[in-house]
C-alpha cells in the first residue's frame, strides 16, 4: 500500500520534472522566438521608416517603390510567376557545383598539408599568393578557357571556396592527437582504415566549419559572377531589374538573397553542432 | 676564483644565446628557403603551363598568359603609370571601406558583447543582412551615391562590416567579467573602462577581424571595379581583357595577388602583436 502511494508520488514527481524541463525548453523557445522575430521586424520597421522619411521629400519620391510593402508584395509576385523557383534552382546548381569541386580537391590537399610538414612549409606561400587573388579577376581567364558560362561560373565559385576548406581541414588535423595514429597503427589499421576510422571523424567538425566559410565567401562571388554573360540567377535578376527600373523587384530579389543565405548558413551551424566532439 | 666562476658563466651565457640566435638564424634560413622555394615551384607550373600554350597552334594567341610575357609587362605598365594609378585608385577605395567598417563595426560590436538583450535582439537582423550577397547592394549604392568612388566604398563597407562587428563582441565575451568590476571599484569612469580594459583586452579581436575584413573586402573590391569606374584593379583587368592584352591581364591577377598577400600579412603581424592570451604567439 505504501509502496503504492510511494511509486505513484514518485511518478508524479518525474511527470512534475519533466513538464517544468519541458517548459523551460518552452521558454527557451518562446525567447528565441521573441527574439528572432522582434528583430527582424525592428529591422524591416527601420526599413519603412527610411522610406518614409525620404519621400516626404517630393523631389525624392521616387524612391517609394524601394519600400518594404511592394517588396513584400512582389516576392508573391515573382514566385507564382516562377521567377524565384527558377533563380533559386540555378543559382543553387551554380553554388553546389562550385562548393562540391572546392571540397573534393580542398579536403585531400587539407589533409596533406596536415600530414606533411614538408608539403606545410613549401606550399604556404603559392597558397597564400593565390588565396589572396580576388576570385572575380579569374573572371577573363575562365571565360577564354571554359566554353560555358555556366562552367566559368562554377569555376570562380570553386577556386574562392576551396582555401577556407583547405585551411580549415589542415587546421582541424593538426589538433589530432599523434597517438590516436600511433594507436591505430599498432592495432593493425591500414592507410585506408586511418583515414575513415580516424581522420574523418576527427575533423568532420573543421571541414564542416570550413565550409560554412566557403560558402559566404561564394555567396559574395555568386552575385557578380552572374552579372556577366549568363541570363539566369540571382545576379542576373538583379541586374535585369536595376537595367528595367524595376525597384520593387530588385529589393525584393535582395531579400530572397538575404533569406536564402541566411538559411544555408544555419544548415551549416546545425550540421557542425552535430559533428562537434571538442568540450 | 669567483671571478673566474663568474667569466665562465658569462661565456656559458653568451655560449647559449649564441645558439640561440643560431637557431632562430635557421628558422628564419627555413622559412626565407621554403617562401622562395614555393613561389619558385608555382613559377615553374605556370612557366609549363605558358609554354604548352604557346607550342600548341591553336592556342598560340593566349600566349600572353605566360610567365615571362607576364614579367616583362611589368615596366611597361609602370612605365605608362598604368600600374601606379590602379593600385592608388583600389587602394583610396578599400581603405575608405574599410575604415567605415571598423568606426560602424567595432562599436555596435562592443555593445553586443556587453549587452545581452541587445546580442539576441540583433542577431536574426544582422545574419540576415549580413548574408545578403554584398554586390547585389549594387544598384541601390548607385542610386543612393551619386559617385561611382561612393558606391564601391559603400560596397566595401558593408562586405566587412560584418567580420569587425562579429569579432569584437567574441573578443569581448571573453574578457573576464571580474576585470570589470574590479575597475569599476577602483572608481574607473566609463571612458577610462573602455580605454583602459575593453579596447587592450580586445585588440586582438579586433585585428583578427579586421585581417577577415579584408579578406572579404579583396574580394568585393574586384568586381565592384568592374562596373562604371574607369581606374582602379579590377578596371585594369577589364581594360586588359578587352584590348587582348594578356599580358597585362595576368600582370595585373598578379599584382592584386602579391597586393592582397602582403595586407594580410600586415595583419597577421598585427594580430601577433596585439595578442596577450596565452599560447596565441
Amino acid at each position: 500500500m505504501s509502496q503504492n502511494t510511494a511509486i505513484a508520488g514518485g511518478n508524479a514527481a518525474t511527470a512534475a520534472v519533466r513538464q517544468s524541463r519541458s517548459s523551460a525548453a518552452f521558454n527557451g523557445t518562446v525567447y528565441w522566438a521573441w527574439n528572432f522575430f522582434g528583430g527582424l521586424a525592428v529591422l524591416f520597421a527601420l526599413w519603412w521608416l527610411a522610406i518614409y522619411v525620404t519621400t516626404l521629400n517630393p523631389a525624392m519620391s521616387h524612391f517609394a517603390s524601394f519600400g518594404p510593402g511592394s517588396a513584400f508584395k512582389e516576392i508573391g509576385h515573382l514566385w507564382s510567376n516562377g521567377l524565384i523557383p527558377k533563380a533559386l534552382q540555378t543559382s543553387g546548381a551554380r553554388l553546389g557545383a562550385g562548393l562540391a569541386i572546392a571540397i573534393a580537391i580542398g579536403v585531400p590537399i587539407g589533409i596533406l598539408i596536415g600530414r606533411s610538414r614538408r608539403f606545410r612549409e613549401l606550399s604556404n606561400s603559392p597558397f597564400q599568393l593565390m588565396r589572396m587573388i580576388s576570385p572575380l579577376s579569374w573572371e577573363p581567364i575562365a571565360v577564354i578557357v571554359f566554353a560555358g558560362w555556366d562552367q566559368a561560373i562554377v569555376f570562380l565559385i570553386a577556386i574562392a571556396a576551396v582555401w577556407p576548406v583547405m585551411f580549415s581541414t589542415a587546421a582541424g588535423l593538426s589538433k589530432v592527437d599523434p597517438a590516436w595514429f600511433k594507436v591505430a597503427r599498432n592495432l593493425g589499421a591500414k592507410p585506408w582504415h586511418v583515414v575513415t576510422q580516424i581522420i574523418i571523424p576527427a575533423i568532420a567538425f573543421d571541414v564542416l566549419t570550413g565550409i560554412r566559410l566557403a560558402l559566404g565567401v561564394s555567396w559574395i562571388v555568386l552575385v557578380p559572377a552572374e552579372f556577366l554573360g549568363v541570363t539566369s540567377g540571382f545576379g542576373y535578376t538583379i541586374e535585369d531589374a536595376r537595367e528595367s527600373l524595376e525597384y520593387e523587384k530588385l529589393m525584393a530579389m535582395l531579400l530572397v538573397i538575404g533569406a536564402f543565405g541566411y538559411l544555408l548558413d544555419t544548415a551549416c551551424l546545425a550540421l557542425i553542432k552535430r559533428y562537434s566532439w571538442h568540450k | 676564483m669567483s671571478n673566474h666562476a663568474a667569466s665562465g658563466g658569462a661565456a656559458a651565457a653568451a655560449g647559449l644565446t649564441g645558439t640561440r640566435t643560431s637557431r632562430a638564424a635557421e628558422a628564419a634560413g627555413r622559412g626565407v628557403v621554403n617562401f622562395s622555394l614555393g613561389l619558385l615551384i608555382l613559377a615553374a607550373f605556370w612557366w609549363l603551363g605558358g609554354y604548352l600554350i604557346a607550342m600548341n597552334p591553336k592556342t598560340q594567341s593566349f600566349a600572353g598568359f605566360g610567365l615571362v610575357q607576364t614579367l616583362q609587362s611589368f615596366p611597361e605598365l609602370w612605365n605608362l603609370g598604368k600600374l601606379q594609378k590602379a593600385i592608388a585608385a583600389s587602394m583610396y577605395r578599400l581603405g575608405g571601406g574599410l575604415v567605415i567598417a571598423i568606426i560602424i563595426g567595432v562599436p555596435i560590436g562592443i555593445i553586443m558583447g556587453r549587452s545581452k538583450r541587445f546580442r539576441d535582439l540583433s542577431n536574426s537582423a544582422f545574419q540576415f543582412l549580413r548574408m545578403i550577397s554584398p554586390l547585389s547592394w549594387m544598384p541601390i549604392a548607385v542610386f543612393v551615391f551619386k559617385a561611382w568612388d561612393d558606391s564601391i566604398i559603400f560596397l566595401i563597407a558593408i562586405a566587412s562590416v560584418w567580420p569587425v562587428m562579429f569579432s569584437t563582441a567574441a573578443g569581448l565575451s571573453k574578457v573576464d567579467p571580474a576585470w570589470f568590476k574590479v575597475a569599476r571599484n577602483l572608481g574607473a569612469t566609463t571612458i577610462q573602462m573602455l580605454t583602459r580594459i575593453i579596447l587592450p583586452a580586445i585588440s586582438f579581436d579586433i585585428f583578427t577581424g579586421i585581417r577577415l575584413a579584408l579578406g572579404v573586402a579583396w574580394v568585393v573590391l574586384v568586381p565592384a571595379e568592374l562596373l562604371g569606374v574607369t581606374s582602379g584593379l579590377g578596371y585594369a583587368i577589364k581594360d586588359a581583357r578587352e584590348t587582348l592584352s594578356y599580358d597585362h591581364l595576368t600582370a595585373m591577377v598578379l599584382t592584386i595577388g602579391v597586393i592582397g598577400y602582403s595586407l594580410d600579412t600586415i595583419c597577421a603581424l598585427l594580430i601577433k602583436r596585439f595578442s596577450w592570451h596565452r599560447g596565441d604567439a
